[in-house]
């Protein structure tokens, strides 16, 4: 494990040098800190709230050279100590370093760094000096020896990182207040520009995100988390009519030759995403589609009060104005296998098959039903057909759901819509244990949906195969474990019985079986889920890779959605290097992540309280007959009020490393 | 989370050692003010709610009053009083913060000073002096002089050396008049302030109202300074300057020379005129009348053909507003021109004719409390039959001081004058009212009320039309075939656009509409008199002056002025008559400005942040 020779952090300092060992409380875990990527060792590392060096001939003008940079290069502009501080800072410690001082002298350089601190309106501003500082008021004896030696300082390896809670909390790490920026700066279509760099679905992810941004946002400590989702809807939105930003194929700069093929299954948003990406790429790429439609679980899993299909297929539609092909009704193991596609001359294979089988309870009674019973997936199915007039579902009566999540909750505010009389939502543990997003719980009890957690089946109870009714325990938790977790467990005795005509197990998902057959030779998990490499997403067999619920389980859209972007990149990887490579802004998030550098502490000036804009949203009683969409687009006035509420929590991390950084196959 | 209730306790805080009151989520600035203490800003402006908290001028020391941690620098502007919060305004570490934060300000201002519109009256100049300010450490002429001017408009200019970022031009534009014609562009020292989708002040949907101007703190934001061509004019023999000045100018103007606020100062500009050695002088507002001789005309015969609503159009930034981003709405636009035009062209034509001039030789100088007025001169559809125009210049109010004070005049020192053309210079009480939202109205009611009836109106106030909102709607009864007449009045583009939205979506009832594009009408447009750290503090009293004109006037109505009635029995024969369309009237083009992007026109602009991975 490496050790630190001298450093600044979070007010404190330490100097090894002196033969001290010991480094003050608090200080960050060094393990991982050795080498940033396989044989670089890590020279120096600077945060938002100090700096570490571990090998002390590391020239600290050159990396904070490089930090205030980057500080320079991502200054908003709006206020004036981080604008013309930034560059005033970095244009002279550049001078330094070439050995021609300019007009601003250390203690110039403390006073401009000082004010950004002091004064700037945004976490870039504030901590992106806070390390220079340390150095400057702490190590200054360091620098001037530098600056003593009268000759131009080494230009050192390494990398600037630039981000915030949010980003880190999305998985597709979106330049969330970037694009906010840009909403206050009047140009949604810039915003729209952001979000576009990630994925191709921004209207349908600004309506269906479950919003980890939001959950990381530091507003929460004033008063409410700025509505991410609903500016990310905002800007979509903003973009439709004869003035929509729109795509044009000189977007993709190199179109590679006519061989460069890459077979894409699965239209789903993993799928879609990474074929969006490939596209931009230059690649020649198809999607194959076992249904007759594109947005796979955005389509049939997501009901339309939620998301409308015009607004998902819009989106996908852009996979078409890129040059991309949709092969609709060709179902993997079917249809096709992944010899075949290799066959057929693509070069390479990503599988976003989804997860479109529902799990079952494993109860009695269960595999006897033959009318009432569903799983969560297979009526979601019914939902889609019934809206769009295939074929109608009426439902009557009592429907209990069981399950916790978004799809049971889907489940159940679709049951209202199509007639049941009461829906009951039945789940195995509290109610705040529910895995659902919070504002569709709640969205789902305003509409009459019946809630009754700590209950779980136990038998199905039948009339000639019909459902009628289903047998409960009641549950209860138990003590807290030694991870902190509270289970569940049934109390004996208290079974139960409730009256029902259709019963929905909405309690999970897995990859269709038959889907992936032995002869693809791609290995899968005990789950039955396709095994990857969480780093690169390669399978076990070269040339294929999988994301999406096909390989990660049921999960969200954005996740989905970050994997294609992901695979894209390690295809592009493979096909042009032959290797997939090592990502340095991953290893640096990985870096922050594990030893909880991005903090969530408050800065102490106090903030005005402004709370949050809400969708306009109809009256629940109204909602809960219809499947239009049944929230609307904010307005801009309350777009630009939103979108000032961001506090742009930025922060830059950088590291000095003993040789340069790699990085992947160069993208267009 | 609910939002806090108005039954919270009471927010006790001290600043400079006085325990004070605060409101809930008052700012400290805010709170400051109330009480008399002075923390010096300039981002900031209350009068239009406007506290981005970008400028960071306002740093004031804060601590909790346990002193429990170290006291923090905050931007007065944006930051909360709290209970129990102590602030010292004038500590030295806030005061060193507050004039670093001007120094560095200026590191990329043009500080050509002597040379800029602002000069003597720029809020940056006070606060740096307000601030102490002694050195000029980071200042870069190749940075400043490196920024955007935009000089494409023909009435306005925008040079962004001079832009303090403070975007206050944009909360004006969004919010004040909702034409969201600005944006921030670029990033880092790159910032500024651009038109959407990169387009020139000119092509862009900018309807130059002007009202940037007016809240603009420095020289950023100006007219299109045409002080140098009135001179060239005035000194070329060859030349017959005939000036004209609109009805707010003269209520508008004084307080440039120390008269109180809304004084009237006809006599006074007149003299000044006269001084300069202006050959004619002549009154917008007798052009008022004529265009209510025409508008009434026209709008009797829209509605004898159930054509409704009709909209004024004297407003050049209305006309923009409309052909920008009504196009749809365009046939319902009155075809009459502006007072401004019609006075031109009847000085090109009438005039010369009465008084044996060679109307080549006349130039038409036009004094306006307006910006868009400027870009109205250049329409191509207002030049006569031979290619003249029917103004050569128009100044604002702005401009009008400038010139005097360059000729040495001084409007205290002017024994007030009279006007003596006996052809264009006579005007009513109701030209007089043009001035301020509802007199357009009020003057077309008393001459339809005529027309219609035979007889004057028995009340010639229109008390119902004198209101002061945004948007305000009547039902006037003028009788005879006509009888009730439903109208609205609209100042200021936000109200004005509500109305539209009403029209297009067929919820709107009226017959006849008056617009003005700027909040308060042309008392507060956007050419009149600076004013620094305030913003549309002076309409009313304008307005009182305007109603008190009309009042004292013999003559109240627009079809008694004997100089209209004197020109259409000599020359026009009556209202809308062939001659009167032929110079009076005009039409409107769909100038709706198509705003197209493509993802790579847009991600070729993003510069930040475009690391994917």
């Amino acid at each position: 494990m490496t050790s630190i020779a001298y450093g600044f952090w979070d007010g404190q300092t330490a100097d090894l040098r002196t033969g001290n060992t010991s480094l003050p409380a608090g200080w960050p875990e060094l393990e991982g800190f050795d080498f940033f990527n396989q044989g670089n060792p890590i020279r120096a590392f600077i945060g938002d709230r100090g700096f570490l060096v571990f090998d002390d001939s590391v020239c600290l003008i050159d990396a904070f050279r490089r930090q205030m940079e980057m500080a320079a290069q991502q200054s908003c502009g709006k206020c004036t100590p981080c604008r013309i501080g930034a560059p005033l800072i970095r244009d002279a410690l550049a001078s330094y370093a070439q050995d021609r001082p300019g007009p601003l002298d250390l203690d110039g350089i403390i006073e401009l760094a000082r004010q950004m601190t002091d004064s700037s309106l945004c976490g870039l501003g504030r901590t992106a000096p806070v390390a220079l500082l340390g150095a400057l008021t702490h190590f200054r004896a360091d620098v001037e020896a530098e600056i003593a030696q009268a000759q131009p300082l080494p230009a050192q390896h390494g990398m600037e990182y630039m981000t915030a809670p949010c980003i880190e909390a999305c998985p597709s790490k979106i330049n969330v207040p970037r694009y906010i920026d840009y909403i206050r700066d009047g140009k949604p279509s810039y915003s729209l520009g952001v979000i576009l760099q990630k994925y191709p679905m921004a209207a349908t992810c600004g309506r269906v995100c479950v919003r980890f941004c939001e959950m990381a946002c530091r507003r929460a400590l004033v008063d409410e988390a700025v509505g991410i989702k609903t500016l990310k809807r905002y800007v979509a939105d903003h973009q439709q009519g004869p003035n929509a930003l729109r795509f044009t194929r000189d977007l993709i700069s190199r179109p590679l030759p006519p061989d460069m093929r890459v077979a894409v299954v699965g239209a789903g948003p993993a799928g879609v995403s990474c074929a969006y990406h490939l596209l931009l790429h230059g690649y020649h790429v198809d999607i194959l589609e076992a249904l007759d439609e594109a947005g796979g679980m955005a389509a049939i899993g997501i009901p339309s009060y939620r998301l409308p299909k015009d607004v998902l297929h819009s989106e996908t539609d852009i996979i078409n104005s890129l040059g991309g092909r949709f092969l609709f009704g060709q179902a993997m193991g079917r249809d096709f296998g992944i010899d075949e596609l290799f066959a057929r001359g693509y070069r390479a294979v990503f599988l976003g098959l989804g997860c479109q089988e529902g799990t079952r309870m494993g109860v009695a009674g269960e595999d006897q039903a033959t009318s009432g019973y569903e799983t969560g997936i297979s009526f979601l199915l019914q939902v889609h057909d019934h809206i769009a007039g295939t074929r109608k579902t009426e439902l009557s009566g009592d429907v209990v759901v069981v399950g916790g999540g978004n799809v049971a909750m889907d489940c159940a505010r679709s049951a209202l819509r199509m007639g049941a009389e009461r829906v009951h939502l039945v789940y195995r543990r509290t109610r705040a244990d529910m895995p659902a997003d919070p504002s569709e719980i709640a969205a789902a009890e305003e509409e009459g949906v019946i809630f009754h957690p700590l209950l779980n089946p136990t038998r199905v109870l039948l009339a000639d195969g019909r459902v009628t009714g289903v047998e409960l325990v009641a549950m209860r938790q138990t003590e807290v474990d030694a991870k902190g977790r509270r289970g569940v467990e049934p109390v004996p005795g208290s079974e139960q019985l409730m009256n029902c005509d259709t019963l929905i197990a909405a309690i999970g998902q897995t990859v269709q079986s038959g889907a992936m057959r032995p002869e693809d030779g791609v290995k899968l998990t005990r789950w039955g889920w396709v095994e990857i490499n969480p780093f690169d997403l390669a399978t076990s067999r070269p040339g294929v890779f999988a994301g999406g619920d096909c390989a990660f389980g049921p999960s969200t859209l954005i996740h989905a959605m970050a994997n294609g972007l992901q695979a894209a990149r390690s295809i592009n990887d493979w096909l042009q290097l032959g290797h997939t490579s090592f990502f340095p802004r991953t290893h640096m998030r990985a870096l922050l992540h594990s030893r909880k550098l991005l903090a969530a502490d408050f800065a102490e000036v106090p903030v005005k309280r402004e709370y949050r804009v809400h969708h306009p949203e109809l009256d629940p009683e109204v909602r809960r007959t219809m499947f239009e969409e049944v929230e609307a687009t904010i307005s801009d006035e309350e777009a630009y009020r939103e979108a000032k509420r961001c506090l742009r929590c930025y922060r830059i991390y950088s590291v000095v490393t003993e040789r340069p950084i790699p990085e992947g196959a160069e993208l267009s | 989370m609910t939002p806090p209730s108005n039954t919270d306790p009471l927010i006790l805080i001290s600043i400079d050692g006085q325990t004070l009151e605060a409101l809930p989520e008052e700012s400290i600035l805010a709170c400051a003010r109330r009480h008399g203490i002075y923390i010096p800003s300039l981002c900031e402006l209350n009068d239009i709610d406007h506290a981005p908290g970008t400028c960071r001028v306002c740093m004031v020391e804060v601590a909790s009053q346990d002193q429990a941690s170290a006291p923090l620098l905050a931007a007065a502007c944006v930051t909360p009083a709290r209970p129990g919060m102590a602030v010292n305004t004038h500590s030295r570490r806030a005061r060193e913060a507050q004039r670093l934060q001007v120094e560095l300000m200026l590191a990329d201002h043009n500080q050509d000073c002597a040379t800029c519109v602002r000069h003597g009256n720029c809020e940056l100049q006070d606060v740096a002096q307000f601030v102490g300010l002694h050195s000029n450490r980071f200042f870069d002429r190749s940075r400043a002089m490196g920024r955007t001017v935009d000089r494409s408009s023909p009435a306005m200019v925008r040079d962004m050396s001079k832009c303090v970022r403070c975007q206050r031009c944009i909360a004006i534009c969004r919010q004040g008049q909702t034409v969201d014609a600005l944006v921030v562009t670029g990033t880092g020292l790159d910032t500024a302030v651009g038109l959407h989708h990169g387009l020139s002040q000119a092509e862009s949907t900018c309807v130059t109202c002007g009202q940037c101007v007016l809240v603009c703190p420095t020289g950023a934001l100006g007219e299109r300074d045409e002080t140098d061509r009135v001179l060239d004019y005035l000194f070329d023999p060859e030349i017959v300057t005939v000036f004209q000045f609109a009805p707010a100018v003269r209520v508008g103007f004084g307080e440039e020379f120390g008269f109180p606020v809304g004084t009237n100062v006809e006599g006074q500009i007149i003299a000044a005129l006269r001084q300069l050695g202006a050959d004619i002088v002549l009154d917008t507002n007798f052009a008022a009348d004529v265009v209510i001789m025409e508008e009434s005309a026209e709008l009797l015969r829209r509605l004898g053909e159930r054509r409704r609503p009709t909209f004024t159009s004297c407003c050049p930034a209305w006309i923009n507003f409309a052909e920008r981003h009504y196009p749809d709405l365009l046939p319902l636009l009155s075809s009459t021109k502006s007072p401004q035009q019609c006075l031109g062209v009847i000085a090109k034509t009438y005039l010369p004719e009465r008084m044996g001039i060679d109307p080549a030789r006349i130039r038409v100088i036009s004094i306006m409390p307006c910006v868009a007025k400027k870009d109205e001169r250049t329409r191509p559809q207002l030049q006569l039959a031979n290619g003249m125009r029917e103004v050569d210049l128009v100044l604002t109010t702005r401009e009008f001081a400038r010139l005097l004070k360059r000729r040495g005049l001084d409007l205290r020192n002017l024994t007030p004058s009279t006007f003596d053309n006996p052809y264009m210079s006579a005007y009513s009480g109701a030209g007089a009212i043009f001035g301020t939202t509802g007199g357009v109205m009020e003057a077309a009611v008393r001459t339809m009320y005529r027309i219609v009836n035979g007889r004057e109106l028995e009340h010639t106030e229109v008390t119902p039309l004198r209101g002061f909102e945004g948007l305000r709607t009547a039902a006037v009864e003028v009788g005879g075939s006509v009888g009730t007449v439903k109208v609205a009045m609209a100042h200021g583009l936000g109200p004005t656009r509500e109305l539209c939205e009403r029209i297009r979506a067929g919820t709107a009832d009226f017959d006849f509409i008056e617009i003005m594009a700027c909040p308060g009408g042309c008392v507060d447009g956007g050419g009149n008199l600076r004013s620094k750290k305030a913003y549309r503090r002076n309409a009313l009293k304008r307005r009182d002056t305007l109603f008190a004109i009309d009042r004292a006037n013999g003559v109240r109505q627009s079809h008694n002025n004997p100089q209209v009635q004197a020109l259409y029995r000599d020359f026009l024969e009556q209202p809308f008559s062939e001659r009167a369309h032929q110079l009076l009237h005009t039409w409107y083009s769909d100038r709706s400005i198509a705003m197209t992007q493509t993802v790579k026109d847009v991600w070729d602009e993003i510069t930040m942040s475009t690391t994917i991975y």
